[in-house]
């Protein structure tokens, strides 16, 4: 009765324990890949929360201090990038736990699930500040919002480059959910 | 009998013929017969919900093109023009003079088109519930299409709350105030938008939980 021997999807243990191998390296790069995602949030999230210009003249029309939470698009991408970094140090946490255990399939589906989310957040929160940065570098004729970074220049270099750090951690949480995908799906 | 989930368990006498034969015969008759049983109902059972989870992929992805669309024609279809005029002031309002606007149309229309074109590979998971290739490949599209919609999405967001509130800090004045029905034309495609997000995070857990074997 050789038939009865082969059930339904057994593989042989050789190809088992080569992709176990493989879990456990794609385990180990989404550690890293976190730690990563952390470093762009958290510096996002500094760099724009410590803005403040202050132009060394005034009239009474017009405001000379610039700071972050005087646009409230500003004060949403901190707020945003702070709780995705406290996320992402939290989840390196459910990271070491599938290095140690490889096999666990419902731990992967939650951190997909909580990935995601963070994803969109941190997606919401850079766009909407680069949109802002847009408007501020370039204005709008139409609407006639003129174009502050004229006068603020290191405030306007601030915001601009703390968008960078949050566009980097947007793709390397793309790249930990594709792993777990793939992770998922091997096993 | 579902195709290509049952393996070919050899019985090799009929069940009349086996009450001809010893007990000791019949012994490892019923133990292949076990695991036959068994061996099917594990090829059955995941198929099963699985097979219903790519439904429901499915359905979800009928409704997901439903709200990119109307985000995309909601705010591409957008224009006003107010009767009166000064020599300073240009009265006419449409998306394309908002950046962040052109980029919410043409994120918006990628995504409706890739739900488009997606809905035969979700109809290839519904027919083969215990194929790999192509959930994941849409899993993977899929991710990619949430952090699309969401950048479209909440970069016209930032401009449709700008319009409503202007900002006093940067002098910048609130434009709703004259341009109503712009207004609400483009909040409205800001809401669908979002939708279409959830839409995408919901169909990429749902195919997480799919891709697991047993």
């Amino acid at each position: 009765m050789k038939a009865g021997a082969v059930e339904l999807g057994e593989v042989s243990s050789k190809v088992v324990a080569q992709r176990r191998g493989m879990n456990r390296g794609a385990s180990i790069v989404d550690f890293i890949l976190r730690l990563v995602a952390f470093a762009g949030t958290l510096g996002s999230a500094i760099a724009m929360g410590t803005t403040d210009e202050t132009l060394p003249f005034f009239t009474q029309f017009i405001r000379f201090k610039a700071e972050y939470n005087d646009l409230p698009t500003f004060t949403f991408f901190v707020v945003a990038n702070s709780v995705v970094s406290v996320y992402l140090i939290l989840s390196l946490l459910l990271s070491i736990y599938h290095i140690v255990r490889t096999g666990s399939r419902s731990s992967r589906v939650v951190l997909i699930f909580f990935d995601t989310a963070m994803l969109a957040l941190v997606t919401a929160g850079a766009s909407a500040a680069s949109a802002i940065v847009y408007l501020a570098h370039k204005g709008n004729v139409r609407a006639n919002w003129f174009a502050i970074c004229q006068q603020f220049n290191s405030f306007c270099e601030r915001i601009s480059g703390s968008l960078i750090g949050s566009f980097i951690a947007m793709v390397v949480i793309i790249l930990l959910i594709l792993l777990s995908a793939v992770s998922i799906s091997r096993r | 009998m579902k195709s290509g989930e049952a393996t070919a368990i050899n019985i090799p006498e009929s069940s009349t013929e086996s009450k001809g034969k010893g007990v000791a015969a019949a012994t490892p008759v019923v133990a292949t017969t076990h695991t036959a049983t068994k061996a099917i109902q594990l090829g059955k059972a995941p198929g099963g919900w699985k097979r219903g989870i790519a439904i429901l992929d499915f359905v979800v992805r009928l409704f997901g093109i439903a709200a990119a669309l109307t985000a995309t024609t909601v705010m591409g279809t957008t224009d006003e023009t107010l009767p009166f005029f000064t020599q300073f002031f240009q009265f006419q309002a449409s998306y394309d003079d908002l950046p962040a606007f052109t980029f919410f149309v043409v994120a918006n229309a990628v995504a409706s088109a890739y739900l488009v074109l997606s809905l035969p590979f979700s109809i290839v998971s519904i027919v083969r519930p215990h194929a790999v290739g192509a959930r994941l490949l849409l899993l993977i599209f899929d991710t990619v299409m949430v952090a699309l919609t969401t950048a479209g999405a909440s970069a016209a967001a930032a401009i449709v709350y700008l319009a409503h509130n202007g900002n006093s800090s940067a002098n910048w004045i609130a434009i709703c105030q004259q341009f109503n029905g712009f207004c609400q034309r483009i909040s409205g495609a800001v809401v669908a938008s979002f939708i279409a997000t959830v839409i995408f995070m919901f169909l990429v857990v749902i195919a997480s939980i799919a891709l697991r074997k047993h």
